[in-house]
């Protein structure tokens, strides 16, 4: 079986000494190179440890035996799983707390530290609380320190002090380095990568398939990976590495190591997240892989055996042990004793003799279904056996000293000294894959653990998850589960699918398909001879239904649940109080509510319920609690993936930047906010009012629509009769939705006999084209949408000289009466630049808007740049038009209206054509219905009152604060003591010099001449209240002749 | 939750391309005479049957198509007619 002999602790395979006293010469199956030291410390003493190594075989090989302290107890942990199963070895690294130490790889210059600990693990001064454990029963958080209520609080905090896990510090930035995202489109996704996984995948990649498999582990193997016994004439751990060899080198295969899957959605979504190691560009990748078919092949882990002080450092898993020993070559102790419940525990026993650690004794919960080979090995080394006996009491305070066992029929105890008790009840498979795709699974009788009863038919089951052992039965399951899905695959593929599919059959399996069943006759019969080779091997292997020892009393020191201090005690009380289901305790007692989630809990707690259930005359089978994604916790920034800060520049950016332009995200769009670090804009809004300003307004949404029916469209998303638009002039329009609420605004032109160009606000640019196909999904109609947002740049050019700067710019006519306002010509300016012109008046003034193509935008800019030098032209921003806007009661969607409020509700009722019912407008309907309708909010301008603004505390400095004091955007309005309304836009107006705003108001308080009292809650005790003067919202030039002139 | 759309031009897609827009509920009824109450039963009743529906869907990450599928709530996949 194996060269190595008891005792051969001290010397390596190689004759030279270990590196370290703790560590084994463990041969090939190891996966640490001692040859690469690493130093790392642990509460800043200083220790080593090596390429390959965990966080936790580091910390264990150098003696660390306490890793953490106990939820509520404080109870000393240690190392009781490997892979993170249960959350004892939960510790900070680096900073960052809750970092599982077992699945942690090691590297240099870490920093470790142990959680919920005062001190040092060994000493923690709230050790003594696990003394008080009758005043904390199950659910004790719901019922105790809740009356008087105000004591709560206090009880709270104490509690909150005392138990818990890791601590965030709030300034610190966790997780830096690089968060990837991929995502792959597979035929078979195979969650596993042992011996059944590699298996399945090289069956589905032999027949041209794609695969993809993901592995937790670093190596694949699963657990032959550690196992030395030999089958068919070779070592496991050899014929996994054969194995993991030519699934690697199989093209088709994509191998995702480091891998755990978080959970299966709808349609075969697999996501998991690979954790980078020195090779990879990334320190954590999340992965979405849309799988036509999925393969699990999960295995199986070890079910904790429940008994007293079963959480003792030096208690642990066979399979913990074990692999401490042949994977990290660490001694996971010098005297054991071994209680288990299945053979692979028994094999542990005889390997970890094998490599020197002392075992006293074997016991064995089960009455038969040994193995016999296994039962000899351990007479040929000497050590007791017994059958139905198990671990009772570990014994010792802050490490295990010595391990009660007894008899199953009640005799006992027999006492040993030892400093290792490895113990399970037996093995559970890793349900949590199944339980995400949805599989219906039920409780085995035979092999004792959850099994899928109903499948997915596109979800295949495989290797020792389903209770197989003998290595050819799990091979044989995996090629099955392969085929199965190659069939399946072959069966729903298209026909480019098929086709590749069929190109690289393996030479002899090709074959004409036969009509219906898309499955060629050699894969039928591959999967036929796979079928009676795993049914003529040894099938799944009997399992135990025990899952405590005898003799543990109460239970009350017996963990069902490590990582929420979870007894025996705890679940009997539970159920006591009615919480007598698996769902209803694990909310009641907090079982498997920890990071180890259903992991070490789940089957066991169903088991002890069941038990119950049949001691009180019922019926009953374990059920299982529902696993929930995610199976495994990935990083939230790795959730959160990487900070790409995808936005849209517009072709005038870098122009203003060269002058000075403070940036902000605008929806999609980066856009110039400010020209100056004077947050009011004085100089730009001025610049216009009195001289002529630049915008850049590129995100405009800019469309075309055309074909004999543009119109008809039009019509249906209009509110306004569109048979008004014509040629050269701009009909300003709005666009409504079916409850008519302003959606959209922006102007028409025709442009040709079914030709029509318009605009839209920016931000609804990009859902135009949805809205329009939308509302005329029904009819058929034939005409075409084009956005040309992005192929259009748009400059505005505005203020009373704006005429002056554009004509020497252009030799069109650009003169009152050649090009009056509203009206809209093409115009050419420099050497032959062709930009359509409209003249507008957003910001009050003269102003035309330039629609230049992008590539053409910043040669147009340089042009009126160098024409406005003479004039003093600045840029302005979005803030200033913002004001300017305002000035003029000019509305922004969003700004000035909302849910609440209509077209007829913000005065833009105007536009509606109501007469028109044939075109069927959308909105039309429920502006008829609701435009007459009292008390309805309306749209108002208003004027603060001079001298009444009063203020408490620092203003300026509040967040949100205007510029000079006095209530800001929304603040509210209130009447009698009630909210009546609020404050949409408001600002000191530098033109006019005094402070004006718009506001929406219930129908009653708007009426001219009202008074408004304005409050706003700037927080911190601040305040600041202002009255007001309900006015026409048309502040600046209320009859429009600047913008006429 | 995720699932899969077939676009009539661009086959299987995610579901994260589509928007969604609401159940078939029969074109726009005619505005003569509309009272306000079936103006409202159109726009806003909606029964949620746990039974494969007519749906309307928008390939926005694509093509730009409104189109009709069946799917079925229960399991979120689409139904063959």
């Amino acid at each position: 079986m194996t060269a190595h002999r008891p005792g051969a602790v001290a010397a390596a395979a190689d004759g030279s000494r270990p590196a370290s006293p703790h560590r084994l010469p463990c041969g090939s199956t190891c996966r640490v190179d001692l040859s690469r030291p690493l130093s790392f410390d642990f509460l800043g003493r200083p220790m080593t440890g090596f390429a390959g190594d965990t966080v936790a075989s580091a910390l264990y090989a150098n003696g660390v035996r306490i890793f953490s302290r106990s939820l509520k107890y404080h109870r000393p942990r240690g190392l009781y799983s490997i892979e993170g199963e249960s959350a004892t070895t939960y510790m900070a690294i680096d900073g960052v707390p809750n970092e599982c130490a077992e699945t942690t790889e090691l590297r240099a210059g870490m920093s470790v530290r142990a959680q919920n600990v005062r001190g040092d693990p060994k000493t923690d001064r709230f050790g003594f609380i696990g003394a008080f454990e009758r005043l904390m029963p199950a659910g004790f958080y719901y019922r105790l320190g809740h009356r008087p209520y105000s004591l709560w609080p206090l009880f709270q905090n104490g509690l909150r002090r005392m138990a818990g896990t890791g601590v965030l510090d709030p300034r610190r930035e966790y997780r830096p380095g690089v968060r990837a995202e991929r995502y792959l489109n597979v035929d078979v996704a195979v969650v596993g990568g042992g011996t059944a996984g590699m298996e399945a995948a090289l069956a589905a990649a032999e027949r041209g398939l794609r695969v993809c498999v993901f592995e937790r582990r670093p190596w694949m193997g699963g657990h032959h990976a550690w196992r030395v016994r030999e089958f068919e004439g070779k070592p496991l751990w050899q014929r996994a590495s054969e194995l993991e060899a030519r699934v690697r080198a199989t093209e088709n295969v994509r191998v995702l190591t480091r891998s755990p899957v978080t959970g299966v959605w709808g349609e075969n979504l697999v996501t998991g997240f690979t954790v980078g190691g020195d090779d990879d560009p990334f320190r954590e990748c999340h992965w979405e892989c849309r799988a036509r078919t999925v393969v699990v092949a999960a295995g199986c882990m070890d079910r904790p055996l429940v008994f007293n002080h079963n959480d003792r450092p030096g208690v642990m898993q066979p399979g913990a042990a074990w692999r401490l020993a042949r994977t990290y070559g660490v001694s996971p102790g010098k005297v054991a004793v071994v209680s288990v419940g299945d053979d692979l525990g028994l094999e542990a026993a005889v390997d970890l003799t094998r490599l020197g650690v002392e075992v006293r004794a074997v016991v064995d919960s089960r009455r038969r279904g040994h193995d016999p080979a296994l039962l000899e090995e351990l007479y040929d080394l000497r050590i007791p056996f017994r059958s139905r006996w198990s671990a009772s009491r570990a014994k010792g305070g802050k490490h295990v000293t010595g391990c009660d066992v007894w008899g199953m029929s009640g005799i006992g105890p027999n006492s040993y000294t030892c400093d290792l008790v490895v113990a399970n009840a037996g093995a559970q498979p890793r349900i949590g894959v199944l339980a995400t795709v949805k599989a219906k699974l039920g409780y085995c009788r035979h092999t004792h653990s959850y099994q899928p009863v109903e499948l997915p038919d596109d979800v295949f089951v495989a290797g020792s998850m389903t209770g197989l052992r003998d290595p050819g039965s799990i091979t044989e399951s995996g090629r099955l589960a392969g085929l199965r899905a190659a069939a399946f695959c072959r069966r729903q593929g298209t026909a480019l699918d098929a086709r590749r599919i069929g190109r690289a059959e393996p030479a002899g399996e090709a074959g004409p398909s036969s009509p219906g069943d898309n499955c060629p006759p050699a894969l039928s019969a591959a999967i036929e001879k796979a079928t009676s080779t795993l049914a003529s091997r040894p099938g799944p292997v009997a399992g135990t239904g025990i899952f405590r020892g005898q003799g543990i009393g109460r239970g009350a020191k017996a963990f069902v649940d490590l990582d929420e201090d979870g007894t025996y005690k705890n679940v009997v009380e539970s159920a006591a109080q009615g919480f007598d289901a698996p769902e209803l305790a694990k909310r009641f007692g907090g079982f498997g509510l920890g990071p180890g989630q259903y992991r070490v809990t789940g089957q066991n707690l169903a088991m002890i319920m069941a038990a119950m259930g049949l001691d009180s005359g019922k019926a009953t089978v374990p059920a299982p609690t529902t696993v929930r994604p995610p199976l495994v916790p990935p990083s939230l920034a790795t959730l959160a993936g990487p900070p790409h800060d995808v936005h849209k520049r517009t072709p005038l950016h870098d122009e203003q930047t060269a002058r000075g332009a403070i940036f902000r995200r605008m929806g999609p769009w980066e856009r110039a906010r400010y020209f100056s670090e004077d947050p009011s804009c004085r100089d730009e809004i001025l610049g216009v009012r009195r001289n002529v300003g630049l915008l850049d307004s590129s995100p405009l949404g800019k469309f075309r629509i055309f074909g004999p029916d543009a119109l008809n469209a039009l019509q249906r998303v209009y509110i306004s009769d569109m048979r008004k638009a014509r040629p050269g002039r701009c009909m300003y329009s709005a666009m409504c939705n079916d409850m008519g609420q302003l959606m959209d605004d922006g102007v028409v032109v025709k442009e040709s006999e079914n030709g029509y160009y318009f605009t839209t606000s920016s931000a609804r640019a990009g859902t135009t084209v949805e809205w329009f196909r939308y509302h005329t999904r029904y009819d058929g109609w034939d005409y075409h949408l084009v956005n040309i947002t992005d192929v259009l740049g748009s400059l505005n050019l505005a203020g009373p000289n704006a005429r002056r700067v554009l004509e020497r710019v252009t030799r069109d006519d650009v003169s009152n009466d050649a090009f009056p306002y509203m009206g809209v010509r093409r115009i050419t300016v420099g050497d032959g630049v062709e930009v359509r012109c409209l003249r507008l008046g957003f910001v009050g003034e003269l102003s035309f808007e330039l629609h230049v193509p992008s590539s053409y935008c910043q040669y147009v800019w340089g042009l009126l740049v160098d024409a406005g030098a003479d004039f003093g032209m600045q840029p302005i921003g979005l803030e200033a038009q913002n004001c300017l806007r305002a000035e003029k009661g000019h509305i922004i969607i969003g700004a000035e209206s909302e849910q609440r409020v209509i077209l007829t509700d913000i005065g833009m009722g105007w536009m509606w054509d109501r007469r028109d019912t044939a075109s069927k407008k959308v909105g039309a309907p429920a502006l008829r219905a609701c435009a007459e309708q009292p008390g309805r909010m309306k749209l108002v301008g208003f004027r603060v009152d001079e001298g009444s603004g009063s203020h408490r505390g620092d203003l300026e400095a509040a967040p949100g604060a205007q510029p000079g004091g006095g209530p800001g955007d929304g603040a509210v309005i209130v009447a009698d003591g009630e909210v009546v309304g609020y404050v949409c836009t408001t600002r000191r107006s530098e033109t006019l010099g005094w402070r004006y705003g718009m506001a929406l108001v219930r129908e009653e308080h708007a009426a001219r001449g009202a008074g408004l009292n304005i409050y706003e809650n700037l927080g911190s005790g601040r305040k600041s209240t202002c009255s007001a003067t309900v006015v026409a919202p048309h502040f600046y030039d209320p009859r429009g002749e600047r913008l006429r002139a | 939750m995720t699932f899969r759309l077939t676009c009539p031009v661009c086959g299987k897609r995610d579901v994260y391309e589509f928007t969604f827009g609401g159940q078939e509920r029969g074109p726009r009824p005619g505005q003569e005479g509309l009272s306000a109450e079936d103006h409202f039963r159109w726009t806003q009743y909606r029964l949620i049957p746990y039974a494969p529906g007519e749906e309307w869907w928008y390939h926005a990450q694509g093509c730009g198509l409104w189109f009709k599928t069946t799917r079925d709530p229960a399991t979120n996949r689409e139904v063959e007619e």
